[in-house]
C-alpha cells in the first residue's frame, strides 16, 4: 500500500543553448495518487507524461538533463518503497543478455537470499505466464513478449508503485489485454499502486479507477470522476471509427513492391513462408498482423535492412539489381524509431536536408509555413531533433520524410505517441501528398483510430502467410 | 578455471615474454594457446583470422629489424619478434575465447572486486555489440533515403553513431536503476564464484614452469 504525492512540483528541462531557457516541462503541479488505485494518466503528446512518470520513478534529475524542484512523497508501510517503472520502448529495458540472468540481476540487486533467488524468478514468471521464455535471449523477443517480461521482473521485485510509460505503444492487442489483466490482478489483490501513462484511451475504462488528464502546460492534473471519465472513454471512442471496408485489390492493377517466393525468417522463427504477393502501385496499403508476426521485418527486407530469401522487386527493379543509391530513391521508410531517420542536429537543418534532395521542393516549400504550423512545429525549428518530445519527432519525421516524395513510402507504426489531434493533421498531410504525387504507401499501424480516410487495401500478416482482406478492425 | 585468475596470467605471461627473448619459449607458449584455442572449437573463419591477422605486424616487426640490423646480422631478434606476437595472440585469445563474458564479469565483480558500476556496465555495453553493427547500416541507409552517401570518413556517421551511443548509455543506466541496482550497493549472487586452489595450483605451477623453461633454455 502506498500513494504518490506531488508538491509543487517543476521539472525543467536544459536547453542546449545557453540563451533559450526552455519553458518547464511541469509548472507548480500538486495531487495525490491514492493508494491501491490504478490510474490512468492522459494527456496530449508532449505534455510531459513521461517526464513525470521518470521523476516519480526516482530517475529524474539524476538521469536527463532536467532541473526538478519541489518534492514527490511516496508514503508507505515498508521503510524503503520500490517504484518500478515499465517504459515505452521495450527495447531499453535490460542490462543482461537472457531473461532469467535479468530476473536474477534483479533480485540480487535487492539483496534476495541466493537459495531464494530461482524461486522467485520461477513465481513471477508464472505469474505473467512465460516461463517458456525463462532461457530465451532478450534480443530474439518481440516487443510484445518483452515488455511482459518487464511486467514479470516487476512481479519478482514487488514494487509497490508500478509505472507504465505507453507500455502498450508497439505492441499488439492481444499481448496489451494480457498485460492489463495482470495489471488489474496485481492492484486488486496485492494493493498495487499503478499509473499507466497514455494517450490511447481505447478498452481502459473497465481496467481503471481513475482518469486524469495533464493540461498541455503541464501545470494541471485533472482528475475525472467515474461518470465524468466514463464521458471521456466514449467520446475517445466514438472519434475512433474502427469498423470499416475496403477493397480488394483488382488483379490488374500496376505493382509497386513485388514479394516473388520471398521467406523471412528471424533466428529459428520463419515469420513469412514462401510467398508471391504484390502491393499496387499508387495505393495506401495498411499491413496489420498481430505482433511479432514480421511485419516490420517485411518493410526492413524491403529497404534492404534486414536478409531474406527470395526476391522482392521495386518499382519494377529485383532488389538485388539495384544499385544501392538508386533503390533508395525509390522506395524510402519512416522507421519505427524516429531518432533512427534524424541526421543533423536542429529541426531546420532537417528539413533543409530534404528540401534540398526533394523530388518536388517547390510544391513543399510553398506548404511548409502552414504544414509547420499545423503539426505545432513552427516554433521548435531552432530546436535540437534529439531534444523533442515523442510525439514532436514522429510529426518531424513524418513529414521530413513526405517531403523527399519518394514513389514508394514505407511507414512502420508512424502514429505512435500522437494524440487525437495531431493525428488527424498527420493523416491529412499524408493523404495530401499522396494524393499529389500518386505514391505507393505501405503502413504498418496497430493504431486503426483516424486512418479511416487514408486506407485503399488492408494487408494482413498472419500464419506466415499475406492475404489482403476488406474489414479494418 | 576461474576466469579473473585466468586473465591474470595470461597478463603475466604476456609481461614476462617482453622482456626475454627466448624464441622457442614463445614458440611452445604459442602451441599451448592454440592446443586451448582449438579446444574450444571455434570456427574456421575465427579460426583462419586469428592466424592471418596477426602476420600483418608480425611480419612488418620482423622485416624492419632485419633491415635495420641487416650489418649486424641479428636474424635470431626477428624471429624472438615475429614469435613473440603469435604467443601474445594466442595466449590472449586462449583466455577470451574460453570464457564467457557473463562469467567474466561474475568473477570480476566477486573475485577481484571490481566496483558493480563497472562490472555491469561493461556487460551492458557488451549486449549492445550487435546493436552496433546494426545502427550503423541503419545510418547509412537513413542517409541514402535522404540522398545522401555517408562514407566511413564522414562526421555524420560518427555524430549519428555517439548520439546513438550517449542513448545507450542513458537508458542502460535508467534501466539497471529501475531494476534495483545502486551504485556499491551490497548485493547478494544467485552463482557464487569461487576461486578454487586448483585454480591456483595451475595458476602458479605454470608460472614456475614457464621460469623453469626460461631459465633452462638461458643455461643451454
Amino acid at each position: 500500500m502506498a500513494f504518490v504525492k506531488l508538491s509543487d512540483l517543476t521539472i525543467q528541462y536544459q536547453s542546449y543553448d545557453s540563451k533559450v531557457a526552455w519553458p518547464p516541462t511541469i509548472d507548480h503541479l500538486s495531487a495525490t495518487f491514492e493508494s491501491g488505485t490504478l490510474t490512468l494518466l492522459t494527456g496530449p503528446s508532449g505534455s510531459g507524461k513521461s517526464t513525470l512518470l521518470k521523476t516519480i520513478a526516482g530517475l529524474y534529475p539524476k538521469f536527463g538533463e532536467a532541473s526538478v524542484s519541489g518534492s514527490v512523497t511516496i508514503e508507505t508501510s515498508s521503510t524503503q518503497p520500490r517504484v518500478a517503472m515499465m517504459f515505452q520502448d521495450p527495447n531499453q529495458q535490460f542490462a543482461m543478455d537472457t531473461v532469467e540472468r535479468e530476473l536474477r540481476f534483479a533480485l540480487e540487486n535487492l539483496q534476495v537470499e541466493a537459495d531464494k533467488i530461482d524461486d522467485q524468478v520461477q513465481a513471477a514468471l508464472d505469474y505473467v505466464g512465460i516461463s517458456n521464455l525463462r532461457h530465451r535471449q532478450l534480443n530474439n523477443l518481440s516487443g510484445g513478449e518483452k515488455q511482459k517480461v518487464a511486467l514479470a521482473i516487476i512481479v519478482a521485485m514487488d514494487s509497490e508503485v508500478i509505472l507504465l510509460d505507453e507500455p502498450f505503444a508497439s505492441i499488439d492487442p492481444a499481448a496489451r489485454q494480457t498485460l492489463l489483466i495482470k495489471l488489474r490482478q496485481l492492484n486488486q489483490e496485492a494493493h498495487k499502486t499503478v499509473i499507466i501513462a497514455d494517450h490511447d484511451l481505447l478498452n481502459y475504462e473497465p481496467y481503471v479507477d481513475g482518469l486524469v488528464r495533464l493540461s498541455d502546460d503541464g501545470h494541471q492534473l485533472r482528475f475525472f470522476d467515474r461518470d465524468a471519465a466514463h464521458d471521456v472513454f466514449e467520446a475517445f471512442k466514438n472519434s475512433a471509427q474502427l469498423d470499416i471496408s475496403v477493397t480488394l485489390p483488382q488483379p490488374n492493377e500496376p505493382t509497386a513492391v513485388t514479394l516473388n517466393q520471398t521467406s523471412l525468417i528471424a533466428g529459428d522463427r520463419t515469420l513469412l513462408k514462401p510467398t508471391s504477393f504484390t502491393f499496387p502501385e499508387h495505393r495506401v496499403i495498411l499491413l496489420t498482423g498481430i505482433n511479432g508476426s514480421g511485419k516490420s521485418t517485411l518493410l526492413r527486407a524491403i529497404t534492404n535492412l534486414s536478409n531474406y530469401i527470395g526476391d522482392i522487386t521495386v518499382a519494377g527493379v529485383s532488389t538485388s539489381r539495384f544499385h544501392k543509391n538508386q533503390r533508395y530513391q525509390q522506395v524510402g521508410l519512416v522507421f519505427q524509431e524516429a531518432d533512427d531517420q534524424f541526421l543533423n542536429v536542429t529541426v531546420a537543418e532537417e528539413l533543409a536536408l530534404s528540401l534540398k534532395h526533394s523530388r518536388h521542393p517547390e510544391y513543399f516549400q510553398a506548404r511548409l509555413d502552414d504544414d509547420l504550423n499545423n503539426l505545432g512545429l513552427a516554433d521548435l525549428r531552432e530546436h535540437v531533433v534529439y531534444s523533442l518530445s515523442g510525439g514532436q519527432k514522429k510529426k518531424l519525421q513524418i513529414l521530413i520524410m513526405l517531403i523527399m516524395a519518394t514513389p514508394i513510402l514505407l511507414l512502420d507504426e508512424p502514429f505512435t505517441g500522437l494524440d487525437l489531434q495531431s493525428l488527424n493533421t498527420v493523416v491529412a498531410l499524408v493523404k495530401d501528398v499522396q494524393q499529389a504525387f500518386k505514391l505507393t504507401l505501405i503502413m504498418i499501424s496497430h493504431q486503426l483510430q483516424g486512418l479511416a480516410p487514408l486506407i485503399d487495401y488492408h494487408a494482413v500478416l498472419a500464419n506466415q502467410t499475406l492475404t489482403y482482406v476488406e474489414a479494418i478492425r | 578455471m576461474n576466469p579473473t585468475l585466468k586473465f591474470v596470467l595470461a597478463v603475466l605471461i604476456a609481461l614476462e615474454i617482453s622482456f626475454t627473448s627466448s624464441w622457442t619459449v614463445n614458440v611452445i607458449l604459442a602451441v599451448i594457446g592454440l592446443v586451448i584455442i582449438l579446444a574450444a572449437r571455434p570456427g574456421w573463419k575465427r579460426l583462419l583470422s586469428l592466424i592471418f591477422w596477426p602476420l600483418i605486424p608480425a611480419v612488418a616487426l620482423a622485416v624492419a629489424i632485419l633491415m635495420q640490423s641487416r650489418s649486424t646480422g641479428n636474424t635470431q631478434f626477428a624471429i624472438v619478434l615475429f614469435t613473440r606476437i603469435y604467443a601474445y595472440v594466442f595466449i590472449g585469445s586462449a583466455a577470451t575465447l574460453t570464457t564467457p563474458i557473463y562469467e567474466l564479469v561474475m568473477s570480476l565483480e566477486q573475485n577481484a572486486h571490481v566496483p558493480t558500476k563497472f562490472a555491469y556496465g561493461f556487460l551492458g555495453g557488451f549486449n549492445l555489440m550487435p546493436k552496433i553493427v546494426t545502427e550503423v547500416k541503419t545510418i547509412r541507409v537513413a542517409a541514402l533515403m535522404r540522398g545522401e552517401t555517408l562514407h566511413f570518413w564522414s562526421p555524420q556517421l560518427y555524430f549519428k553513431a555517439i548520439i546513438a551511443a550517449l542513448r545507450w548509455s542513458e537508458n542502460l543506466a535508467e534501466a539497471m536503476t529501475s531494476h534495483g541496482f545502486v551504485e556499491d550497493a551490497p548485493r547478494t549472487h544467485r552463482v557464487t564464484v569461487r576461486i578454487r586452489s586448483r585454480d591456483w595450483i595451475i595458476a602458479i605451477g605454470s608460472l614456475i614452469l614457464l621460469q623453469g623453461l626460461l631459465f633452462g633454455l638461458h643455461l643451454a
